[in-house]
């Protein structure tokens, strides 16, 4: 850690003596880019470049002082400015000031990117002129576009997308996080940054923190238990299906095709209604004089626990099948051949190639259906979303995490506790992850199997 | 003495057969069940469709008494309070614009952060992987916010912005198959000139054929079975796609119900028969690559 820290500083310290000596060095058309922005590259001739810089820098000052300033300022006071309703005074929406706030810190990330460029592009040209050769012509900065920069013409619509509806979401998210957004505070009324106090209520004695606990031990529960039956049975039913004296192997491979193909909607619905408590199950109990078993009701929580985990098992052995299938059909014959002319037998076969290589290849994905089961919202919404437990604060004894949050924050506007909510999921799916990718052999060994 | 041996070997072979038949015996009684327990929802779904009387409440047991095509044909003319047809029309809209624009997106990243070695490329890599740590609910919390305060992205056109937008993340399992194209077909059209759109429209994209149908088939399919981004996103009824739609149904509509998720299913499982080939291709170049 020490250490760490002592290379940072190495780091600041040195890029700071080139920064200064970059000053020192550049030519009068650098420092021209520098403080006007497009300037060396007209002094070059470059007249195309020079335009966009030049655009962006006019474009960026206007836009800063008009409204981006101030709508960073607004991102720290999330206004300030109370509305009512009843006299018809139009007070300052915090939801909005944030988002406005957040889109201008993002733009000026973006303005003193461009901002380097340009001195950078400026410092280069005057590298390629020293050297006796030509400054880019427009013409040519275009033509690089489909060739040696293509990269940036192919990744530019991907990324714009990825910041706009990815980045930006998860970054206000983490920022509501540490305000108090949420019922009551909602706008009209003002918003305002409260720290850790989401935090402070998650990890103490009220109402939300022991349900947060009950829930999170059900959730480990259910992601390693989910994930080991399907993953155990899934390999299980591949091998099967692989034995030489298995015929008409198509034919057996279309039933869990079947269920792997239909949409999981579908399947969840239909099971919650076999399962319910006028269903076809309960139906039959009851018609052969029996009383109905509460599969899904307030009292049945083992019954929906263990039912969740058995279609959670119908809907994605299948899938664990076919990833099987198809990288046992990947092993080298060769081995086989020469654990036959050693002597092994069939059960030694499989313990020293089949399952190893299998296990090899299957772990980075085994890591993904960790955490999708660990997020996997769909089986106990479809089976339990109206029922509500005592003790439980608005959820119920088989919601996961992910669950909880979709109520806390989508049916009762608990926005604030629900993103620190998911900022706790992040960390416990991303440090699980990380420790299981370190310690898989795919990642020590690399070349085992090539 | 020689008699005895030969005895003894001969049951042995027997002995061997008669364990080989038990064990395909044992393992055919296995696959049979499996097979009934992969097809008995199927099934019950199927027969419930042309459930004559329509309700869960009925049937003293699993599979109605009588059959007709009543839940169909109420299906795409009682369209008052469950417009079907309407439904079936906006998630196709969706299904082909999300296929066209994803599989672009996802195509184009992979192949770049495949084929390319850039200042930059290590830095996106991690911050995808970031990126999908993230619950996708905060995503989706935050349209949601931004629904209730500004009321906008009430429209089809959105779902397909934001499906698109955010497709290019799972670019992991394309990529994978985009590193097993060999460098040196690259190097040669290199050699003879072409630029990098060239080499990437000529020789890259037939030779990615499996993954393009890969990728192109999942993000069709991924509309008919989403049912959490659009349920926060659309909210008038004509907006909806099958999935919101289908969920609506109570226990007393259950055939109309298994009728319009038969309808749908049936031409996806149609096509994953035709293509499992490409998805188990898909899948393992995906898991041995990370």
């Amino acid at each position: 850690m020490k250490r760490a820290f002592r290379r940072l500083g190495i780091k600041i310290s040195d890029s700071w003596t080139n920064f200064i000596n970059f000053f020192k060095v550049a030519n009068t058309n650098t420092k021209a880019s520098m403080s006007l922005m497009g300037l060396g590259q007209f002094m070059y001739r470059q007249v195309g470049r020079g335009i966009m810089y030049l655009g962006v820098e006019i474009l960026g000052i206007l836009f800063f002082a008009i409204y981006g300033f101030q709508w960073i300022v607004g991102l720290f006071t999330l206004g300030t400015v109370q509305g009512d309703p009843w006299t018809g005074k139009q007070g300052d929406n915090s939801v909005i000031f944030m988002l406005l706030g957040l889109m201008s810190v993002f733009l000026l990330i973006l303005f003193i990117a461009l901002y380097i460029s340009n001195v950078r592009d400026a410092n280069n040209t005057s590298k390629l002129v020293l050297k006796g050769e030509k400054p880019k012509k427009f013409k040519d900065d275009l033509k690089d576009l489909l060739d040696k920069k293509f990269y940036k013409t192919v990744l530019f619509l991907p990324l714009l997308g990825t910041i706009i509806f990815s980045v930006i979401p998860i970054v206000f998210m983490i920022l509501v996080a540490f305000t108090n957004y949420g019922e009551p505070y909602i706008p009209p009324v003002l918003v305002d940054w409260v720290g850790l106090e989401n935090f402070v209520q998650i990890f103490s004695l009220g109402e939300i923190g022991p349900t947060f606990f009950k829930i999170l031990g059900w959730n480990i529960l259910w992601a390693v238990a989910t994930t080991l039956l399907n993953y155990v049975l899934g390999l299980l039913l591949a091998i099967l299906l692989n034995k030489k004296i298995v015929k008409g192997k198509f034919f057996w491979r279309l039933f869990p095709i079947l269920a792997y193909a239909i949409p999981g909607f579908i399947t969840l619905t239909a099971f919650k209604f076999m399962f319910a408590q006028g269903g076809p199950i309960n139906n039959m109990i009851t018609s052969n004089g029996g009383s109905p078993i509460p599969f899904l009701t307030e009292d049945g929580t083992w019954w929906a626990r263990f039912i969740g985990l058995m279609i959670n098992a119908w809907l994605t052995i299948p899938s664990v099948m076919l990833l099987a299938t198809g990288i046992l059909s990947n092993i080298n014959s060769d081995l086989y051949e020469a654990a036959k002319i050693d002597g092994a037998g069939s059960a030694r076969q499989f313990k020293d190639i089949t399952l190893p290589f299998v296990i090899f290849a299957t772990t980075p994905t085994l890591i993904t259906s960790f955490i999708g089961n660990f997020n996997n919202f769909g089986v106990f919404y479809f089976l339990r979303s109206t029922v509500t437990t005592e003790g439980y604060f608005v959820s119920n004894d088989t919601d996961l995490l992910i669950n909880w949050l979709y109520r806390l924050s989508i049916d009762n506007q608990f926005y604030s506790i629900g993103a620190a909510i998911s900022l706790i999921i992040f960390i416990i799916t991303s440090s699980i992850s990380l420790i299981i990718y370190i310690k898989s052999p795919a990642y020590k060994k690399e070349d085992t199997f090539r | 003495m020689k008699t005895m041996t030969l005895n003894r070997s001969s049951t042995k072979a027997m002995n061997y057969k008669v364990k080989k038949v038990l064990g395909a015996v044992a393992i055919y009684c296995v696959l049979i069940i499996v097979c009934a327990i992969f097809l008995f929802p199927c099934l019950w779904l199927i027969l419930s469709s042309f459930s004559a009387t329509g309700s869960l409440y009925d049937t003293p047991g699993f599979f109605p008494e009588s059959y007709s095509f009543d839940a169909f044909i109420k299906l795409f003319t009682d369209t008052a309070n469950h417009n079907y047809p309407q439904w079936l029309a906006n998630t196709l809209v969706i299904a082909i614009f999300n296929c066209i624009f994803s599989t672009l997106l996802i195509i184009g990243t992979a192949y770049v952060i495949s084929y390319f070695q850039f200042k930059a490329r290590k830095g996106l890599m991690k911050s995808a992987l970031v990126l999908s740590m993230f619950p996708s609910f905060m995503g989706m919390t935050v349209i949601y916010i931004l629904m209730t305060q500004f009321n906008i992205v009430n429209n089809i056109w959105g779902l397909v912005l934001i499906y698109s937008c955010t497709a290019p993340l799972g670019y992991l399992v394309q990529k994978g198959f985009f590193d097993t194209i060999p460098q040196s077909i690259y190097e040669a059209a290199k050699i003879d000139g072409a630029t990098n759109a060239r080499i990437f429209t000529t020789i890259t994209l037939p030779l990615a054929k499996p993954i393009i149908v890969y990728t192109a088939l999942t993000s069709f399919t991924w509309p008919w079975s989403d049912f959490i981004l659009p349920k926060l996103l659309l909210i008038e009824k004509d907006n909806w796609t099958v999935a919101v739609g289908l969920m609506q149904l109570g226990q007393d509509e259950f055939a109309r119900f298994a009728a319009g998720s038969v309808f749908i299913a049936v031409p996806i499982v149609v096509l994953y028969f035709f293509l499992v080939k490409y998805m188990v291709n898909g899948m393992t170049s995906g898991a041995v690559k990370g």
